[in-house]
């Protein structure tokens, strides 16, 4: 978020994506990135108005990493999984509903509305396509307001974001960088 | 449920399967972010939909946004096809209409949208644009699996590394774009348009 009067440098320097694909500020692909400051800067919003609200309305901030985990299980990215198991033994979450988002025959071990909403992240992140009016009922009757779906989606979908942005960073950054000024062919 | 909708050149609208909110009771706060996400956004179910969490649609707007009018950097055309290709791969039929229209208003050239639409992302293409598409087809299918020997053609049709970043995060932000069409709603045709 930039309404702490944050400057350009401080949002780049506390940028998760660069963090989470092991960049430091002063790298070549941090610096491609830096070229676009309004994508660094709203990619950053996205992730603490989804991930660490100040004030979480609706889904808490447990629920949000659990999420985050399932889809970066889902994805297979292990940066992305390590990031949000962390962010789950930081908020006190038990090792064991931790341990039950990324192993399926665990996941009997979780309560009603959290699995309804893991169901939900496998739907929209594997299978959108497929997605009914009827998914979204059975929410509601899991407990979760027009609001709380709303949110729900807007994770998911940033998740998926998030994922991809991350791997092709990772591989810019493990790779030797080219210019227009140096093109080989 | 109707029937699905086919992919299309045409216009379509997009119904809300939950309820947007009625923009007379949306607070000031939810409609400076209305006003900035989009021209069209204070009658749009999608978007009195998604202002109910403000603080979320005010980032993603900004970022969609820059995303896909930042200045210099990857063509707009191309960046357009990405989304079109993300969207065909995805069979989100409400984005693609969008971005074919928009694809085609910048290009003039409706003969490849018409074969995308028609026989999907492995149509016939030019180097440039096959390229592109590949690079998209991966990125949406196999986010864990992409390597530098999928950016390796993006280099050798000439793209900088710029270029490939915002390739990058227009094809992501249509992982999101797409989803939130496809499980929030459903694409409609448009009736009595006079």
């Amino acid at each position: 978020m930039t309404q702490d009067g944050m400057d350009t440098s401080d949002v780049l320097t506390m940028d998760v994506m660069n963090q989470l694909a092991g960049l430091r500020p002063d790298t070549k692909i941090a610096g491609v990135r830096a070229l676009r400051p309004d994508v660094v800067r709203h990619t950053q919003g996205s992730y603490d108005t989804l991930l660490t609200p100040k004030a979480p309305a609706g889904l808490t901030r447990s629920e949000r990493a659990q999420v985050a985990l399932r889809v970066a299980y889902l994805t297979a990215s292990p940066a992305l999984a390590a990031h949000y198991r962390q962010q789950l033994l930081e908020l006190g979450v038990p090792a064991d509903d931790i341990v039950a988002i990324e192993q399926e025959e665990q996941k009997t071990a979780l309560d009603s509305r959290t699995a309804a909403i893991l169901r939900h992240v496998d739907l929209v992140t594997h299978t959108p396509g497929h997605a009914t009016q009827v998914d979204l009922r059975e929410l509601q009757s899991d407990g979760l307001s027009s609001e709380e779906i709303v949110t729900l989606s807007q994770l998911i979908a940033f998740l998926n974001y998030q994922v991809r942005v991350l791997a092709v960073v990772s591989v810019l950054g493990d790779i030797p960088t080219s210019d227009k000024s140096d093109k080989e062919e | 449920m109707a029937h699905k909708l086919d992919f299309t050149l045409d216009p379509v609208e997009w119904r809300a399967w939950l309820n947007p909110i009625a923009i007379e009771t949306a607070n000031s706060e939810q409609i400076a972010v209305l006003e900035e996400s989009t021209p069209t956004a204070k009658t749009s179910p999608y978007y009195l939909l998604l202002v109910q969490d403000v603080d979320v649609l005010r980032e993603r707007s900004r970022l969609y946004n820059a995303i896909m009018y930042g200045p210099r950097g990857l063509p707009r055309a191309d960046r357009e096809l990405a989304a079109v290709a993300v969207s065909r791969v995805n069979g989100c039929v409400y984005c693609a209409s969008v971005h074919i229209q928009r694809y085609i208003q910048l290009t003039k050239r409706p003969e490849l949208m018409q074969r995308l639409v028609e026989e999907g992302v492995e149509t016939e293409l030019a180097p440039r644009e096959r390229a592109i598409v590949d690079f998209a087809v991966k990125l949406t299918r196999q986010p864990g699996a992409l390597t530098a020997e999928d950016v390796a053609p993006l280099r050798h049709i000439g793209l900088s590394d710029q270029e490939i970043l915002d390739l990058t995060h227009v094809i992501a932000m249509f992982a999101w774009a797409n989803r939130l069409m496809q499980t929030l709603g459903e694409p409609v045709q448009i009736v009595n348009q006079l």
